[in-house]
């Protein structure tokens, strides 16, 4: 059963925009998902902190429906690029991406908060 | 005696997954040295919590956020 993903890739930010472009069709490829797929590209931003000599990076977001066992092979590659400097692949269905809580369950979360928070003083 | 509890912010907004992606939200959870701030201070429950500690180390990671701040020299 497929599941929805997201990635976050940081690239290094003195490559062209068009070789990043390039780069992510190459990773997507590897997934072999026919489905939608949801690229948000950030671009170039300050990293918080210095990374090697690294102070910038280009910033892209990607959501995407994908077997669990593509991932490994997709993940080596990422892994073996040395333009990629950080990624983070999570999964996006139950976390992220899980719609706005309702009254009725905050109503719930809120009762049950009250019984057992363990973490009053 | 127990103090009535402060409002869990991301309750308040019904947010249900706190999102490691959004450092200007994760920027009001941690101190000035970059410490996650204790839910005793922030009034965060449990379950959101739980959420934001792994958010900010994801954040951390990803350069959005720095590991320390506020030491230098």
């Amino acid at each position: 059963m497929p599941r929805t993903y997201e990635a976050v890739y940081v690239f290094d930010s003195t490559l062209e925009d068009t070789a990043v472009t390039e780069k992510l069709d190459r990773f997507h490829e590897l997934l072999g998902t026919s489905g939608e797929m949801k690229v948000d590209h950030w671009g170039r931003r300050q990293l918080a902190y210095p990374i090697g000599p690294r102070e910038n990076g280009y910033y892209v977001i990607a959501r995407f429906d994908a077997e669990a066992a593509g991932l490994p092979e997709y993940e080596r590659a990422l892994k073996l690029d040395d333009s990629v400097i950080r990624h983070l692949i999570t999964t996006f269905d139950n976390e992220v991406g899980a719609p706005p809580m309702t009254e009725e369950e905050l109503a719930l979360a809120k009762k049950r908060g009250d019984d057992d928070d363990d973490d009053e003083e | 005696m127990r103090r009535p509890s402060k409002a869990c912010p991301f309750c308040e907004t019904r947010v249900r997954f706190v999102d490691y992606k959004d450092e200007r939200t994760l920027g009001r959870f941690i101190t000035d040295h970059g410490k996650i701030l204790p839910s005793r201070l922030s009034g965060v429950c449990a379950r959101h919590q739980r959420q934001l500690s792994t958010a900010v180390k994801r954040a951390r990671y990803l350069a959005l956020i720095p590991y320390t701040k506020g030491l230098q020299g």
